[in-house]
């Protein structure tokens, strides 16, 4: 709490605003930008719920989410009926575009401080391309976040925690983290 | 947790009210333009709307350049590349759009052909891909309920990609909005009821969803208040001038308010239902405010209980009790759509549109939820509960 009356409270941290908060902040998001497309490859080829919405995209469909400069950012092309992560170099013009108007807007979302929709709601976040399409990437997204997430965490994610039993839950994510250690090892 | 945030913008200058057209030759001259290109349909143009605005141009010893008639019902790309071509053979230096939504949409995307001298309208399409300002354009509604005349958006239906490309930028928006009585009055009074619970549906969608802003909740709430006080006397009395002119500027209203807080599952299902069975989406957005406010009661009470002071006036709001405004306000928005099944016989379930069956109700359920709206809705929509509103709605 601000107890000067005379000095507006910004809730903005001191170390705000200074340059290596940003290169902090663009480390996490691009981290968790890698973290977020392996653990989607994953899920995708593990959860049927997923699979499901993910058959229903175009044939070569593929989106990618970045920060409006451009960096960091994650790139993914469907195969089959599942995802796979692929360098974003790769495929400079993907059809559907999450883009987070700053990499601060980005770090805000992945650090679980704001939820998506609420970054949409904010103007943080916007989508360019088929919304159909948005649409099933955005439930593939939540579900895969309410798999993998303790639901104390999930919750500040999600608008609203999807009725998952535990024991699915549980499987389903030992599922997708055991399938992300493969292929991290896989490709080491 | 993050500090609030918001955005607005609203650039467009409201010219509203008698004789509000004669201020069109003002405008233009203050643009330095001297040739508009004036952009309607059919029906219009035949309704003598379009020889209104000239006659208002002309009197004044303005010019007019060529009319182009050829927007269809739901716009189309072809219109868009046949009325560019025009406007940039005939020297033309602004647009003036004289219809509804279709109608402005469709000018809002030949003035990017207009402004860029040509080539193809997709190269622009989507998300704030516009640069710079685009060449005057003076939105002239014929209509009270899209508010087309104040959004940044327009849709357009590509025949050839099999889709609707969707543009989104601010330079889109008109630079002038004349919201002139004259241009509604000969409305139907069916039209009138769908267009102005189109607006009451894109005001309180924005007071109620998760973009809602103090800048938007101003016009949201105006847009409520003038629309309960004036839909039925228009209704009674089509040729109600002022009251024609009150639900003009509410739709404008409500457009200001929905451009900068998107609206939520009403108009999900309302596209849903629009795309696949012709449902007219002011009726579409009309049967399923009511259920969809319920649905929405966990997380927006607070809210729509406030719009009760708007629907009901302060004296049935101050003698509600709070806990029950919300009801209260849904049950006077139930009234309004039995009024106006009364008058006019706007539908007020979705049997009544006679356009749908109840088996089909879970494949409108599926595919509402790929509608981008679904975002902004104050709470979650999973298949189940998309569902249980259709059912809901299906007889009342």
């Amino acid at each position: 709490m601000n107890s000067n009356p005379d000095v507006v409270d910004t809730g903005l941290s001191p170390a705000a605003g200074r340059g290596p908060a940003y290169s902090i902040q663009r480390a996490y998001a691009g981290f968790m930008m890698w973290l977020i497309s392996r653990l989607l490859q994953a899920a995708s080829a593990v959860d049927p719920v997923i699979r499901r919405d993910i058959d229903r995209l175009p044939d070569d469909f593929s989106f990618s989410m970045r920060v409006r400069s451009g960096s960091p950012s994650m790139t993914m092309i469907k195969v089959g009926d599942r995802l796979r992560a692929i360098p974003s170099s790769a495929r400079p013009q993907a059809a559907l575009v999450f883009g987070f108007k700053h990499v601060a807007h980005a770090f805000l979302v992945m650090s679980f401080q704001e939820s998506t929709p609420r970054a949409f709601a904010n103007d943080r976040l916007a989508v360019d391309g088929d919304f159909a399409c948005a649409m099933k990437i955005m439930r593939s997204l939540n579900r895969m976040q309410a798999l993998v997430l303790p639901r104390f965490i999930a919750v500040r994610a999600l608008k609203a925690y999807p009725p998952i039993g535990v024991v699915e839950k549980l499987g389903l994510a030992a599922r997708i983290y055991g399938r992300l250690l493969i292929e991290f090892f896989k490709r080491d | 947790m993050s500090k609030e945030y918001f955005e607005f913008v609203c650039p467009v200058k409201m010219v509203a009210g008698f004789r509000a057209l004669e201020h069109i030759p003002f405008e233009l001259d203050t643009r330095g333009s001297v040739r508009p290109m004036i952009v309607s349909d059919k029906g219009v143009v035949g309704a003598g709307l379009v020889d209104i605005v000239v006659q208002a141009i002309t009197s004044a010893g303005g010019q007019v350049g060529p009319v182009f008639d050829d927007v269809p019902p739901d716009s189309s790309m072809d219109a868009v590349n046949a009325g560019a071509a025009i406007y940039l053979e005939s020297g033309c230096d602004a647009i003036i759009a004289v219809g509804g939504g279709s109608v402005m949409d469709t000018a809002k995307a030949m003035n990017i052909m207009a402004t860029e001298g040509g080539g193809d309208p997709r190269r622009y399409a989507g998300y704030n891909n516009l640069k710079h300002r685009l060449k005057p354009y003076i939105a002239v509604p014929t209509t009270a309920g899209t508010g087309s005349e104040v959004t940044a958006i327009s849709v357009i239906k590509d025949t050839d990609a099999g889709m609707k490309t969707f543009y989104f930028s601010q330079f889109l928006m008109p630079d002038v909005a004349v919201l002139d009585p004259r241009m509604t009055l000969k409305l139907p009074p069916m039209i009138t009821a769908a267009t102005a619970m189109d607006a009451m549906t894109h005001a309180v969608e924005a007071f109620t969803c998760l973009a809602k802003n103090p800048l938007s909740d101003a016009y949201a709430e105006a847009a409520v208040g003038r629309i309960a006080k004036w839909l039925v006397p228009v209704l009674q009395n089509p040729d109600d001038a002022r009251g024609r002119l009150e639900l003009a500027q509410a739709a404008a209203m409500a457009g200001i308010a929905f451009s900068n807080s998107p609206v939520g599952l009403v108009h999900a299902l309302a596209h849903t239902i629009g795309a696949m069975y012709g449902v007219h989406h002011g009726a579409a957005n009309s049967i399923f405010l009511p259920y969809v406010l319920e649905f929405n009661l966990p997380a927006s009470r607070a809210e729509i209980g406030e719009l009760l002071f708007h629907l009901a006036g302060a004296e049935d709001f101050a003698g509600t009790p709070v806990e029950r405004r919300a009801e209260a306000a849904i049950a006077r928005i139930v009234e309004l759509k039995e009024a106006a099944h009364a008058i006019c016989g706007l539908p007020r379930t979705l049997a009544e549109t006679g356009k749908i069956q109840k088996e089909d109700l879970p494949k409108i359920a599926e595919a509402s939820l790929d509608d981008g709206t679904v975002v902004m809705n104050p709470v979650d929509v999973t298949f189940e509960d998309a569902l249980a509103v259709l059912e809901r709605a299906w007889g009342g």
